[in-house]
């Protein structure tokens, strides 16, 4: 099964490549990401008891499944996967977001089609056609830049990225291997690079393409460089054993701690590496932005909490004010550069930056509850912003414009769309009940705990709390509220299609915040 | 004075390899099926030498001066099948054409055995000097490349020469081996000097700096079939006379000195290969540039004998310089082979030319594409991938400032490799561009997948034991 769910994300990519002149080539990837999808939710099935132990090197139960394949050992590398209570939620997380990508990208690919043949009347008020009008401006537009794509033609390829990047970050929460991981964190950069180079914005593309292709090489290679110091240490790359033996030598674990944090704390992204984010999230299409947000970043802190924290704890607890430091400026920076930001999507990017801050604080204040808090709010992040996405995707489609200063009264044109918004922006400023709440509320909790000087911080990151309340308070007054503008009159409310596709999401907010029980239980049985 | 016996199996690959090029040049018409087929011959005969036990001939009581053990009939197979390769994409050519590129060849076989000093600069120049005539095409052009080169090489040669023959006085021998012995009581400034300039001087071959400047301009004005040769075969070369030299002869005791040397070529390799590479806009100098910062890469892990006591670690840092090596000139190998398969005017051109080559030529193209992206190091190529992987373990283990310039530089790398990938894989160029030698560039393409999902054929080869 564990095989299967990398396999499945990689051959659908394949395929959907392959047959990307034919009609069916998006339904092709939807199915393969549904196939995905089931097989990691079948996962927890038969799963073992939770105890690690450590023989002879390697490691015996604790793992849910594991696989193992040599590949080349003088490389210390194997093709081996392991699939337990902290990587699984998060990869199911992947699969989820997999599968409402490919479903966005073909659901809006048959209108689009579609109404190639039918001229639509101007202004025509249903759900998904202005949409379509300006994707085709794209369309247009690129076929005159680079004259790669035929009007009216939707791509497949796109959703074949989609696939290759699902497949890829499945394979990195999967991975055991410290090898394999770099691996599979190296191969998200390609397919989410021509994401962003083939379909983004095309004003901006060019320039946060290479941008986010620079920061996540540069970033990756130190946390190699990290990854192969630990490797040369401990003579073994299974990172399972690894954490079971209590990391590297203190001596050097200062340094693994270091090199491996700089990687992620780029692709969290933790400030102040943060700056290729808002222009990737900007420039990318609405499906790219929603993996950006809630696959990519993941990979960031899931490798901070479980890879670095995991193999060198001494340094994680040496580095941890630093860290914090850095995480609460990150939350306060973020916070008040949201306060002022013109844009939609910029503005969501931007509070990323705040939410990993939160994430990466409850890592750093290295209590249990503080971790939990973490993976809790990684986990409702990357339910969260990919909805504001979407909704912010469909919002610029309709209204051909994300200036906030240019919307409003959208809770007159499509109330059940502004309804949404609010939702999602609610959510995401950690309304309790909701998702957001319990991860935030639990770093606050976690670092006041600690006390001293941590008493500050977690003030700090309090207030950034009320920040980032604020912030979204301004965007729905903006948005939703106020008189009818011309941009917002007449545009459609939602259509059943976008209800299907984003209703999952509001769905796992809303169970993650009545419920967090379980998701917290889960994390706990985890290999930390 | 006792007579010894020659070990013919162990020079099986010589032997064939030299058969193949009189045979050539004799052959007429049937020149190319001859010269392909012997050094084809030659590979084979080489993995299957390395199949048996380890073999050594030549000897000076327990030195050798020729020695068939694994990694070294690897590189023999290597050399003989990059030169098959060069040999399909290079068209109809004259008689002698084939006779040089077998006499290349059998030098670079030749090169692989070398355990001594002489027979590795006499290897070296015999890989070398039927290039000088290779590269000259009729023209202003191919004789500025042609005069270029055969300076370049020779004030190179005489360097390394020197440099032998410094070390000689130093240890009154020439074999590697004796070397290894011999250097401890010598005087250390005067190793360190014979160790700078015969390094310096093999360095020429696989063009890393300060003797690199010859490559951009020889290879962008050579024929683009000998500039496959020379970005790949001949770079090998290069890389493998190094390793021998370093990892057989200077490791043990001329460790400092070697490893400072080696380090200095490595981190100017990577800066001017790197930044040389950023301003060009035709394919072949691109290459050529970023061939240099390559150079600097394969150097990389050799650097850390300055600091390694022990031979383990010593060999570790070995495999990995010539694994980095051989993925690079099989890469390297695939983005010229491809090329040239495209490029009916027989020259590199413009990086625009490529644009839409994607359509109109799709099997070069993916194989160029596949080349240029694992050159980058990035997955789903990931030849490249695993060659960077070995070098940067063997670095992040005993010099972590070495392995933030290799990673600095591969950063600076994709600077210029993803436009130029980009540039094949979109727009819609003239449809002229018409995919020949269809067969080599599969051959070569299906060779770049076999060591991407199977590293572990390179690796084995490529594990240095003493």
């Amino acid at each position: 099964m564990l095989v299967l769910a990398v396999a499945v994300p990689f051959f659908g990519a394949v395929l959907v490549w392959a047959w990307r002149d034919r009609a069916f080539a998006h339904w092709i990837g939807a199915g393969a990401a549904a196939l995905a999808l089931a097989a990691v939710a079948v996962l927890p099935v038969g799963r073992g008891g939770g105890d690690w132990v450590s023989v002879g090197g390697s490691l015996s139960g604790g793992w849910w499944h594991e696989v193992e394949f040599a590949w080349a050992p003088s490389l210390y590398l194997d093709f081996s996967l392991a699939v337990d209570g902290v990587s699984w939620p998060l990869a199911l997380l992947t699969a989820l977001l997999g599968l409402l990508c490919c479903l966005h990208n073909a659901l809006g690919a048959e209108r689009r089609t579609a109404a190639a043949l039918q001229v639509p009347p101007p202004g025509a008020a249903t759900g998904g056609r202005p949409r379509r009008r300006l994707r085709a401006v794209n369309v247009r537009g690129r076929a005159a830049g680079d004259a790669s794509e035929v009007p009216g033609i939707p791509s497949p390829v796109l959703t074949s990225l989609l696939l290759a990047v699902q497949f890829a970050s499945t394979l990195v929460f999967f991975a055991d291997d410290l090898i394999l991981f770099f691996i599979a964190f190296e191969s998200v950069l390609l397919p989410m690079w021509a994401i962003i180079r083939r379909y983004g914005d095309p004003a901006a593309r060019r320039r946060a393409a290479a941008k986010f292709a620079l920061f996540t090489v540069g970033g990756s290679l130190i946390m190699a460089t990290g990854l192969f110091v630990a490797v040369a240490d401990t003579g073994t790359a299974d990172l399972g054993a690894i954490i079971v033996a209590g990391g590297v030598d203190p001596g050097i674990s200062l340094l693994v701690f270091t090199l491996l944090a700089i990687g992620f704390a780029v692709k969290a992204p933790l400030w102040p590496l943060h700056s290729w984010l808002p222009d990737a999230h900007t420039a990318a299409p609405t499906a790219g932005s929603v993996l950006l947000a809630g696959v990519l970043l993941k990979l960031g802190t899931y490798g901070l909490i479980r890879v670095a924290g995991g193999i060198a704890p001494h340094g994680a607890a040496d580095a941890a004010p630093v860290l914090a430091v850095l995480a609460v400026l990150g939350i306060l920076v973020a916070g008040l550069v949201c306060l002022s930001l013109p844009e939609l999507k910029r503005l969501i990017a931007y509070s990323s930056v705040g939410h990993m801050g939160f994430v990466v604080l409850a890592f750093a204040t290295g209590t249990e509850a503080g971790i939990r808090a973490a993976l809790f709010g990684n986990l409702a992040h990357g339910l969260i912003t990919p909805l504001l996405f979407f909704l912010a995707g469909a919002l610029k489609a309709r209204a051909h414009t994300g200036l906030l200063g240019s919307l409003g009264g959208l809770r007159l044109a499509a109330p059940v769309f502004a309804g949404l918004l609010g939702f999602a922006a609610f959510a995401s400023l950690g309304l309790p009940g909701l998702a957001g709440f319990w991860g935030e509320a639990f770093t606050v909790y976690a670092a006041a705990e600690r006390g001293g000087a941590w008493l500050a911080l977690a003030a700090a990151a309090a207030f950034g709390a009320f920040l980032a309340a604020a912030y979204l308070l301004r965007m729905l007054r903006r948005v939703s509220h106020g008189p009818l503008v011309p941009a917002t009159s007449g545009i459609g409310d939602t259509s059943t299609a976008e209800l299907v596709v984003w209703s999952p999401l509001v769905a796992g907010t809303l169970l993650l915040g009545l419920m967090p029980g379980p998701l917290l239980d889960l994390f706990g049985e985890g290999l930390l | 004075m006792q007579v010894q016996l020659i070990d013919h199996v162990a020079m099986l690959p010589l032997y064939l390899a030299a058969g193949a090029a009189v045979l050539a040049l004799f052959a007429g018409r049937f020149a190319k099926a001859c010269m392909m087929s012997g050094l084809g011959a030659s590979a084979v005969a080489a993995l299957w030498v390395s199949g048996g036990e380890d073999r050594a001939t030549f000897a000076v009581g327990e030195w050798h001066s020729y020695v068939a053990d694994d990694a070294a009939m690897g590189a023999a197979a290597l050399f003989a099948g990059l030169s098959v390769l060069v040999a399909a994409v290079s068209g109809r050519q004259s008689g002698e054409y084939w006779f040089l590129l077998a006499v290349s060849a059998a030098g670079g076989i030749t090169l692989a055995g070398a355990r001594d000093l002489i027979t590795l600069i006499v290897a070296l120049e015999t890989l070398t000097v039927p290039l000088y005539v290779l590269v000259t095409k009729p023209g202003r052009d191919g004789a500025e490349a042609g005069v270029t080169f055969l300076i370049a090489s020779i004030a190179s040669s005489a360097t390394a020469l020197m440099g032998a023959a410094f070390l000689y006085a130093a240890a009154g021998t020439v074999h590697l081996e004796g070397l290894a012995a011999g250097l401890a009581d010598a005087a250390p400034g005067f190793v360190a000097a014979g160790a700078a300039l015969l390094l310096g001087g093999l360095a020429f071959k696989l063009a890393a700096a300060p003797l690199h400047a010859w490559a951009p301009l020889v290879l962008e004005r050579a024929p683009l079939a000998v500039a496959t040769y020379l970005a790949s075969a001949s770079k090998l070369g290069g890389a493998v006379a190094i390793v021998w030299v370093v990892y057989f002869g200077l490791a043990t005791d001329a460790g400092a000195s070697t490893g400072i040397v080696v380090a200095a070529l490595s981190v100017a390799s990577i800066v001017v290969g790197n930044l040389g590479a950023l301003v060009q806009r035709r394919t072949v100098p691109l290459l050529a540039w970023s061939g240099i910062a390559h150079a600097g890469y394969t150097l990389a892990p050799l650097a850390i004998v300055a600091t390694t006591a022990g031979r383990g670690d010593t060999a570790a840092a070995a495999s990995a310089a010539l694994t980095y090596a051989v993925f690079f000139v099989l890469l390297e190998a695939g983005a010229f082979a491809a090329l040239t398969a495209v490029r009916e005017s027989g020259e590199g051109g413009p990086i625009t030319e490529l644009t839409g080559l994607w359509r109109s030529a799709p099997l070069p193209a993916s194989v160029f594409l596949f080349a240029v992206i694992g050159l980058a190091g990035l997955p789903p190529a990931l030849a490249g991938t695993f060659a960077k992987v070995a070098v940067l373990e063997v670095l992040a283990s005993s010099a972590v400032w070495l392995a933030a310039i290799v990673a600095a530089g591969s950063i600076l790398g994709l600077a210029y490799y993803l436009p130029l990938a980009r540039t094949v894989l979109l727009g819609r160029g003239p449809a002229t561009a018409k995919g020949r030698s269809a067969i080599a560039v599969a051959a070569i393409g299906l060779a770049l997948l076999a060591v991407t999902l199977a590293p572990q054929l390179v690796l084995d080869f490529t594990a240095i034991s003493h």
